[in-house]
């Protein structure tokens, strides 16, 4: 029996189950009138980006969505990629549906713990399971990082037709994987694994033409879609065509500080930030970029062109497909829901990998991904990512970046539009919004309930609020302040509660104690107010513990950021002009007092 | 980071113009940093019926002649940027020893000759192409594209010259060119994988050399086209495909006209660096329609070592070793 069949028989069973459980409720039942839904997922994107949220990349694309529709500045992912996917599909914390910490990553006292699997659990629903359930065509192109299992992948769990890379991140162009235990990508289209890539296969353009092409293929018969594409980029290696790449030749030279600072006042120009908004501190290990000579300003900022024209060609690609839906008459029926997985990646993941010379992963870095010239960055043998430097660019004005519990890891920028969100156009929301809010969200929109159970088994309880009456003007938040949500990645643990937010972290990106900041005032987490507020600290500290009991959080023995304080320089605080002796310019005496030198006598 | 910068840097002078057959070698109007300076020197064994250090190529009616130079070319070239272009200006200095042996007008004659030729001085701006490289990030983003220069060569007669003999290192005329060299890049600009179509279109003028043995040679117009071919087979290692064509300069001595030049040559050149600063390039060419007495027949091997330097480079290199 073919593998991918295997579990077949299991989901028809569960099929018949959740028909017979499936309500359809609301208005949005008419199937007239239910709308299409869009998912637009970037992987790695910052907050700070997209030009509608301050960035100076180009995004006309993705901008027209924001003026059509409602930018959210509150909206919170996971911290990495896995994660933050499983809780959009399913709605369900991570440490139950079973991304309690990444695959890559599962700790040896969290193996074999329900939860803990590495891979989405089949203890959940799944939310292209229950839309088309409902009644919709569910399509998936892209990443989907959540199981390679016949049973875990996209076929398996819900999605109609896929063309779906299974593994976190790799070539753009082929199978090429980073590491060498894995040195191939695998990929599935409509449940089957491929033995090769299409032809002219460019992972952001063919998501995209794959996607137009199952939209196409049933859209006779009237019924709405739901459509999840999920971009590889801009996830490194940033692997460009060569027309993309030189689309900000120089723009970056000025360096990391100088485009924060552009950018955080374009954001409190647009309203995105409140005046006044601090920056966070750089990272003490990144350099003052106006000490730098030009040439590494030229190389490093080329790092950043490159991300800039990932950015901008998936833009490109995206709008691609809103205009065929506009062609087809399907836009102003669809709801767009576009946002990045995680905080933008400071981390250097080639060098983590294959940055040890001897060993096998760098062997086969030599073999596969040798082409560092900088001019061969960007081509399909290179691995270029863009440092913890840009990373903060992209996640201004927060702290720190992906894999971090700091607002640079799990904040991000979020744009609804379509016919669900009817605020005023363009228009800007603070709330308090969290990716597991998405799936209540469109099961609302769709007319669909959420089962009590899946196989008999009862199913976890969705732990997001639907945002239908937020994003209609009913209400103007979703959350009131009382309303709390809980993270633990990796060791790393936070709670946010109205401004209040709780954070622990491996030192020294954290204290490797509880810190406390208020985000109202604060939301770069510049000041720790664990000291000043004793009361709110002991408070959060139990919804911490609330959390842990109700998600059977389970601590891990081992992290990847568990040496990394042995690795980093020490931390100090970072303070503009210090020293002093590096930055003071020529002392001009005035030009009176100026003289020729005296001759002396013989 | 410094060995790609210095390899990026010395492109441009790995090699410089010479008086042989093919006139200027492939890669040279590759542009670099503005002030890097390049002092070659290229070593020339070439055989032929007519002077190899005369552009001209004055093949002698009547007689069969063959021509034997080792010939060595001492330079110095500077870039800078001018008008908000790259530009260069080359010195070009050839010394050496030519010998003729054969038969001229049915009379056996054997001659050598020994000393410097007529110095040359080429000046030549970009017209069309990337912008002038003034800094180290300017090297980092070079690629040519689709580049046109415009050059102007004149050399100055003051090179050894006897008119008794019949061959002479100095030609005592003056003589020079227009030309507009082409830079055409295929494909992407990553070391390993370049790709050139280099052509050099020109236009050289003589002047009169009112004393050769005795009477007026005339030279008319030349026209001439270069092309290289060329193409990285590692990041330092590379190769290239050369042609010259050249027709016109039909000769005049004393009244009695000449044929009009019309001929091919084609040949290959390999280059290599030996250190960031110490560039090898060795290259053959020879004639291929040269089967007729009054064609030009001649072919060499150059081997040339051309060495640059900037200011930046070498500071860059003294700071990274600790000095």
């Amino acid at each position: 029996m073919n593998p991918a069949r295997k579990g077949l028989p299991i989901r028809a069973c569960r099929i018949v189950v959740l028909v017979a459980m499936v309500l359809v409720t609301s208005a949005w039942a008419d199937e007239d009138r239910r709308p299409n839904i869009v998912i637009l997922l970037a992987d790695d994107m910052g907050f700070a980006d997209l030009g509608s949220f301050g960035g100076e990349i180009a995004t006309p694309n993705i901008d027209a969505l924001a003026s059509a529709g409602v930018r959210f500045t509150n909206f919170y992912t996971h911290a990495s990629c896995s994660p933050t996917r499983s809780m959009l599909l399913s709605g369900v914390d991570t440490h139950v549906n079973g991304l309690g910490n990444m695959d890559e990553w599962t700790a040896p006292n969290q193996r074999g713990v329900p939860g803990y699997e590495g891979y989405l659990s089949d203890r959940v629903a799944t939310l292209p399971q229950l839309l088309r359930e409902g009644g919709y065509h569910t399509y998936m192109t892209g990443k989907w990082h959540l199981g390679k299992a016949p049973d875990k992948i996209p076929a398996a769990r819900g999605f109609e037709r896929d063309f779906s890379l299974l593994d976190g991140g790799g070539n753009y162009w082929d199978m090429t994987n980073v590491v060498s235990a894995s040195p191939r990508l695998v990929f599935t289209e409509d449940g089957r694994y491929l033995k090769s890539l299409p032809k002219d296969y460019y992972a952001t353009r063919t998501y995209t033409d794959k996607m137009i092409e199952f939209i196409e293929s049933n859209r006779e018969d009237g019924k709405p879609f739901f459509a999840y594409v999920a971009h590889q980029a801009p996830h490194d290696p940033y692997h460009l065509p060569r027309k993309w790449r030189n689309r900000h030749v120089g723009d970056y030279d000025k360096g990391w500080d100088a485009v924060r600072q552009e950018r955080v006042a374009r954001q409190m120009e647009l309203g995105i930030l409140p005046a006044g908004t601090e920056l966070a501190e750089r990272m003490w290990f990144v350099p003052d970029p106006t000490v730098l000579a030009p040439a590494p300003r030229a190389l490093l900022g080329q790092k950043m062109e490159l991300y800039a024209g990932m950015v901008e060609n998936m833009d490109y690609h995206i709008g691609r497909l809103v205009e065929y839906l506009k062609k087809i008459g399907e836009y102003d029926n669809t709801i767009f829901i576009v946002f990045g997985d995680n905080g933008a990646e400071g981390t250097d993941l080639f060098k983590m990998i294959a940055g040890t010379p001897g060993t096998r992963d760098f062997l086969w870095a030599a073999m596969q991904w040798s082409q560092t010239h900088p001019k061969a960055w960007g081509d399909p043998g290179s691995f270029v990512g863009y440092g913890p430097m840009w990373a903060q660019v992209s996640m201004t004005p927060f702290s720190q970046y992906k894999g971090w519990l700091a607002e640079g890891g799990i904040r991000n920028a979020l744009i609804v539009s379509g016919p669900a969100a009817t605020r005023p156009a363009g228009s800007i929301n603070h709330g308090f919004l969290h990716v597991a809010d998405i799936m209540p969200t469109l099961l609302e929109i769709a007319g669909v309930h959420y089962p009590r159970e899946l196989d008999g088994n009862p199913l976890p309880p969705l732990i997001g609020k639907s945002w239908v009456a937020m994003l209609s003007g009913e209400t103007d938040s979703t959350r009131n302040s009382a309303d709390w949500m809980a993270w633990e990645l990796f060791g790393n643990r936070a709670v946010r509660q109205g401004d209040w937010k709780l954070r622990w972290q491996w030192r020294p990106y954290g204290s490797g104690d509880w810190e406390l900041f208020d985000l109202g005032k604060d939301p770069a987490e510049r000041r720790d107010l664990a000291e000043e507020e004793p009361g709110k600290l002991v408070a959060m500290v139990g919804l911490w513990e609330e959390y842990v009991a109700a998600n059977n959080v389970i601590l891990p023995s081992r992290s990847v950021f568990e040496s990394l304080e042995d690795a980093l320089p020490p931390r100090f605080p970072v303070e503009a002009g210090y020293p002093p002796l590096i930055y003071k310019r020529q002392f001009v005496p005035p030009p009176e007092m100026m003289a020729e030198p005296q001759e002396g006598s013989p | 980071m410094r060995r790609s910068l210095a390899a990026l840097f010395f492109l441009a002078f790995c090699a410089v113009p010479t008086l042989s057959f093919a006139q200027v070698p492939p890669r040279f109007y590759w542009k670099t940093l503005g002030g890097t300076n390049g002092a070659p020197l290229i070593y020339q064994s070439l055989s032929g019926n007519a002077n190899p250090l005369d552009p001209a190529h004055v093949v002698t009616a009547n007689a069969n002649v063959a021509f034997e130079a080792e010939v060595f070319i001492a330079g110095y070239a500077k870039m800078l940027p001018l008008f908000g272009r790259s530009a260069m200006v080359a010195l070009l200095q050839p010394m050496g020893r030519i010998a003729v042996d054969g038969t001229i007008a049915g009379l056996s004659t054997s001659q050598q000759t020994s000393g410097f030729g007529d110095p040359m001085v080429e000046f030549a701006i970009n017209l069309v192409g990337p912008p002038p490289i003034k800094n180290i990030p300017d090297i980092l983003r070079y690629e040519p594209g689709f580049s046109l220069d415009l050059i102007v060569d004149v050399a100055f007669p003051i090179g050894e010259y006897d008119e008794d003999k019949f061959v002479n290192l100095g030609q005592n005329k003056w003589y020079g060119r227009l030309g507009a060299p082409i830079v055409w890049q295929f494909g992407p600009w990553v070391p390993g994988r370049r790709t050139t179509l280099e052509l050099l279109p020109s236009l050289w003028l003589f002047g009169d050399n009112d004393d050769f043995a005795g009477v007026t040679l005339e030279t008319d117009p030349m026209f001439q086209v270069e092309g290289h071919l060329t193409r990285d087979f590692t990041e330092t290692f590379w190769g290239s495909l050369d042609a010259v064509w050249i027709t016109g300069g039909k000769s005049t001595i004393d009244g009695q006209s000449g044929e009009s030049l019309d001929n091919l040559g084609i040949g290959f050149t390999a280059g290599y660096p030996l250190s960031e600063s110490l560039q090898l390039t060795v290259g053959y060419a020879a004639s291929v329609n040269d089967s007729a007495p009054d064609d030009l027949q001649m072919d060499g091997f150059k081997i040339s070592l051309v060495y640059g330097w900037h200011k930046i480079i070498e500071g860059m290199g003294r700071l990274e070793d600790g000095e």
